[in-house]
């Protein structure tokens, strides 16, 4: 699904990126786990098309296609989706008519039939219980004045509604009481299937306990220094970043 | 002034019993004080020139007399309004609230007197969306001891339209007023807020939006007076200015010597959405007491790119997601309208006029 070959990237002309290749398939959920700083968020705010990033060399493929001429939208409609560490409040506007917007821009760019008030409200409502939040949230501008939990919760909800099939998670664990992450793990379950895929940057072990990963990378200096199954995530946790930083 | 002779004769084409003494004192007076000039401090972005060219059929002065004129005029736009006016004198009583916003007549030039009695509560709706070509509005208003006043203006005329609009509230102890100012429209709009903290307690919010386009030019002057130890004010401003339209905002915050716990605050942003659009938004704080807390900040920026990004990454075409911005960041003060009927329609003609706003509309 998808193929990062030798990817280089670097913002204001400092390199992050310093040759990544990775592969995902259809059904797999990989993990990359590393220090701050050591690039985790570039490339997943690369892969969602942000542009203040640099891409030097190598190449991104997403479903056979160059990922990196495609627009932030384009991305989203085919099927990419980036849950933020930091969510955007957009005060003004709620949460139903962005979730709305967002939904049927994407149908649209994908020739797909919109979906009409009613049926979105019931598509919506279903997803809202799944993720326990209260309904009166949708009419609750975007973020606006949530915590640091609600506002994880609620990029869980927007990928439950858009239904991609890429899921690049960006630190959601973080900032999470253990209520919030069983709830934002429950969500990633949910979305698992053959036809999905999973990126998970995470820092800490912790969401690993709940969201078995078939694979863990780990991300030092812009480059996977090691990769492995779901036990190299529990040796992570025990041993620190330390001796995979002095390997490498 | 030659120029000004159609003012003097549409004054004289009223009924006998219109032209009434103070009318006509106020009259001359305009007549001898002229329009501001640009020389002034106060008017350097904006020329009344225009006015002095209106044609005489738009003058329009009001035939009907009301008690509102005054006897000493501020400038030759106070006197002009005090000659040709008309308006309501009222006075809420003591511990009245008033079930109704008040909805002065829809009068070309219109001056009028409140007076909030103690511990009353009302709310003005001042509306210049009329199609006269020259309007003029003034208004003067008391708040008594502990009286809370909720006031709206609204300009969204039309593309020709000139429009002067000046306020002055005094606050007593305790007074509360709350003040929400919003320029969408017209060709040459200049408006005027005074705010007197005058005793200890009184607090003033106010907030504002100027969003002109074509190459409309909106003037916005405020002064908060903290004339009494312990007052708030808090001044939020918000400007976005389209095609070659032009937008001036100036405020002034001074802290008198007996100020002192003065709590103030002035917020200035602006979003300049086009090459030849021009603010000139300009924060003024003078202070001469020495324990106070006054904040203050202006920006002038582009569109937030990081939640630009956001907004993209979930699938919204980048026009979409800019227009979502540029509401939001005029939201932030229409949201204050505590008028359902009015916020409506004052949202509805704000999307009209941003780029891609019918796009946030439809999403609505």
């Amino acid at each position: 699904m998808l193929d990062i070959q030798d990817l280089h990237a670097s913002i204001d002309g400092k390199d992050i990126l310093k040759g990544i290749t990775l592969k995902i398939n259809a059904g797999e959920i990989h993990a990359v786990m590393g220090p701050n700083g050591s690039g985790k968020s570039t490339l997943s705010k690369l892969l969602a098309g942000h542009d203040d990033y640099t891409v030097t060399a190598g190449s991104v493929l997403f479903q056979g296609e160059n990922l990196l001429e495609l627009d932030p939208e384009l991305r989203a409609a085919k099927g990419i989706f980036l849950g933020f560490q930091y969510p955007v409040e957009i005060p003004g506007v709620s949460n139903m008519v962005f979730l709305k917007a967002a939904l049927n821009a994407q149908r649209k760019a994908r020739g797909e039939k919109e979906l009409d008030a009613g049926d979105f409200l019931a598509w919506v409502r279903h997803r809202v219980k799944l993720m326990q939040m209260d309904t009166a949230m949708l009419s609750r501008g975007v973020n606006e004045g949530f915590s640091g939990g609600e506002k994880k919760r609620n990029e869980i909800l927007q990928m439950l509604v858009l239904e991609p099939r890429l899921m690049v998670l960006d630190e959601t664990d973080s900032g999470l009481d253990i209520d919030a992450l069983k709830v934002v793990a429950d969500g990633i379950n949910l979305m698992r299937s053959p036809e999905r895929a999973a990126l998970l940057v995470t820092h800490y072990q912790r969401l690993l306990d709940y969201v078995q990963p078939d694979y863990v990378h780990v991300l030092a200096g812009g480059r996977i220094v090691k990769s492995g199954g779901p036990e190299l995530a529990r040796e992570l946790e025990e041993k620190g970043y330390g001796w995979i930083q002095q390997a490498a | 002034m030659d120029m000004l002779a159609s003012y003097r004769r549409a004054f004289e084409a009223l009924p006998a019993a219109a032209q009434t003494a103070p009318r006509r004192a106020a009259l001359e007076r305009f007549l001898a004080l002229g329009l501001p000039s640009t020389q002034l401090e106060i008017w350097k972005y904006t020329d009344l020139a225009p006015l002095a060219a209106l044609p005489e059929t738009a003058l329009l002065p009001e035939a009907e007399v009301s008690t509102t004129a005054t006897v000493e005029y501020a400038d030759g736009l106070d006197a002009l309004n005090g000659a040709y006016a008309s308006g309501m004198d009222r006075s809420i009583p003591a511990r009245t609230r008033l079930p109704e916003p008040l909805r002065p007549e829809n009068r070309t030039h219109q001056r009028h007197r409140l007076r909030l009695e103690p511990g009353s509560e009302a709310t003005l709706i001042l509306n210049t969306s009329g199609d006269a070509l020259f309007q003029t509005i003034f208004a003067d208003i008391d708040l008594a001891a502990g009286s809370r006043l909720h006031l709206i203006r609204i300009s969204d005329a039309g593309m020709d339209a000139h429009r002067v609009t000046r306020v002055r509230l005094h606050l007593a102890r305790d007074a509360y007023a709350d003040v929400v100012s919003v320029d969408l429209g017209g060709k040459l709009s200049r408006h005027d807020l005074h705010v007197d903290l005058n005793e200890p307690g009184a607090e003033v919010h106010v907030h504002g939006l100027y969003a002109p386009t074509g190459s409309g030019h909106v003037d916005n002057h405020t002064w908060i007076e903290h004339r009494a130890p312990h007052c708030v004010s808090r001044e939020s401003f918000r400007g976005l200015a389209r095609d070659k339209a032009h937008a001036v905002f100036n405020g002034m915050i001074r802290v008198h010597p007996d100020a002192q716990k003065t709590d103030s605050e002035q917020r200035i942003a602006n979003l300049i959405l086009s090459p030849g659009a021009v603010i000139n938004a300009k924060p003024e704080l003078e202070i001469y007491a020495d324990d106070v807390k006054c904040a203050h900040g202006a920006t002038f920026g582009q569109l937030d790119t990081e939640a630009l990004f956001y907004l993209r990454s979930r699938g919204l075409p980048e026009s979409t997601a800019r227009a979502l911005l540029m509401w939001t960041f005029a939201h932030d003060i229409l949201r204050h309208i505590p008028l359902d009927d009015v916020r409506g329609r004052v949202s509805q003609r704000l999307l009209r006029q941003l780029p891609g706003g019918e796009q946030v509309g439809a999403l609505q």
